[in-house]
């Protein structure tokens, strides 16, 4: 099956072997000229499997029976983040949210709770709080900035939508017994974040990408949040990195 | 020796910071002082563990035989992770 999306301002053509991989897009139908094709049938999917059967293993699970749609799907987004450096665009593990049209995006490793916080955000901030994506948003790293994407590729709680929005704050999540924000340097948390970077397999890629990186953490202000999964977590975030308190 | 292909030398913060490519082996990321970087940058081209040696007591104002342990010391750190060819 063959599809064109227009995701981060890029149009991609899909080629796969599987008609969810379309159907999870489908907000994200386009037309026009591809600016490039990613294409995965049965090596890529196999591939995907054992990647995902070595992070189980990792966690210590055993390794969950996945079926081929929705390890295609992986693959696709694997393919388009390798291909996405070279337009300036770099993929990050986190949650991103528009709040009155700015971007905050919060980022850390699985399980430490930036699905929970960006919750507390929503409730705390209502219709004014927009989930670009809950999981993988997209970064385009430019000389005006840095610009989040809502991308197809949302997480467990399929929670994304396709808008984009100036990146205004990054923070780094970790869990506490009480909440504190402190805003911090690139140096502070730059090993932590990286670790969160979707790395190409692409030496070229990769290097592209580590560029963005230092693009991105000089382009926007970096907070690091201890946090308790609570409402009061979000107040303290919210009005820290809106500005209002300094 | 030479650097394996499938890492890249990364310099943020005035630190050296070694990056596997995706699906590498190794997924962490090694970060270092200016010998490290040092070593890494020698590793661009193909080199002698000699090579290295000399070329940083060019660089560096310290004794031979302490270079030679801290170059020793990262080539032995850059093997165990696999970055290093021949």
């Amino acid at each position: 099956m063959t599809g064109l999306y227009r995701i981060a301002e890029r149009n991609i053509r899909i080629v796969s072997l599987h008609a969810a991989v379309h159907d999870y897009c489908r907000d994200y139908r386009a037309q026009g000229e591809p600016d490039f094709t990613v294409e995965t049938g049965e090596a890529e999917i196999a591939r995907e499997r054992a990647l995902a059967a070595r992070e189980d293993l990792r966690a210590g699970r055993e390794p969950r029976p996945y079926g081929d749609a929705y390890l295609e799907q992986l693959a696709v987004y694997r393919a388009i983040a390798e291909r996405m450096p070279q337009f300036d665009t770099l993929l990050v593990h986190g949650s991103a949210l528009a709040v009155d049209g700015e971007g905050y995006l919060f980022t850390a490793p699985s399980g430490t709770g930036k699905s929970t916080h960006a919750r507390l955000w929503r409730e705390l901030l209502g219709e004014r709080a927009v989930t670009l994506n809950d999981d993988k948003p997209l970064l385009r790293v430019g000389a005006e900035g840095v610009t989040v994407y809502g991308t197809p590729y949302d997480g467990k709680h399929r929670l994304s939508r396709n808008a984009a929005a100036p990146l205004k704050a990054l923070c780094l999540l970790e869990r506490g017994a009480e909440n504190r924000i402190e805003q911090v340097t690139p140096g502070e948390i730059y090993t932590l974040l990286l670790q969160q970077v979707y790395r190409p397999a692409d030496p070229a890629a990769l290097a592209a990408a580590l560029r963005l990186l230092d693009g991105l953490l000089s382009s926007v202000r970096l907070y690091r949040l201890r946090c308790t999964p609570e409402p009061a977590a979000a107040q303290l975030a919210y009005a820290v990195m809106k500005g209002r308190e300094t | 020796m030479k650097l394996n292909e499938r890492f890249i030398v990364h310099t943020a913060g005035g630190e050296s910071i070694l990056v596997p490519v995706g699906g590498a082996g190794f997924s962490g990321v090694v970060k270092g002082n200016e010998t490290f970087g040092a070593v890494l940058e020698a590793l661009r081209e193909d080199c002698t563990e000699a090579d290295i040696v000399r070329a940083l007591c060019a660089r560096f104002d310290a004794p031979e035989d302490v270079i030679a342990r801290d170059v020793r010391r990262a080539l032995d750190g850059l093997r165990g992770i696999g970055a290093i060819d021949g």
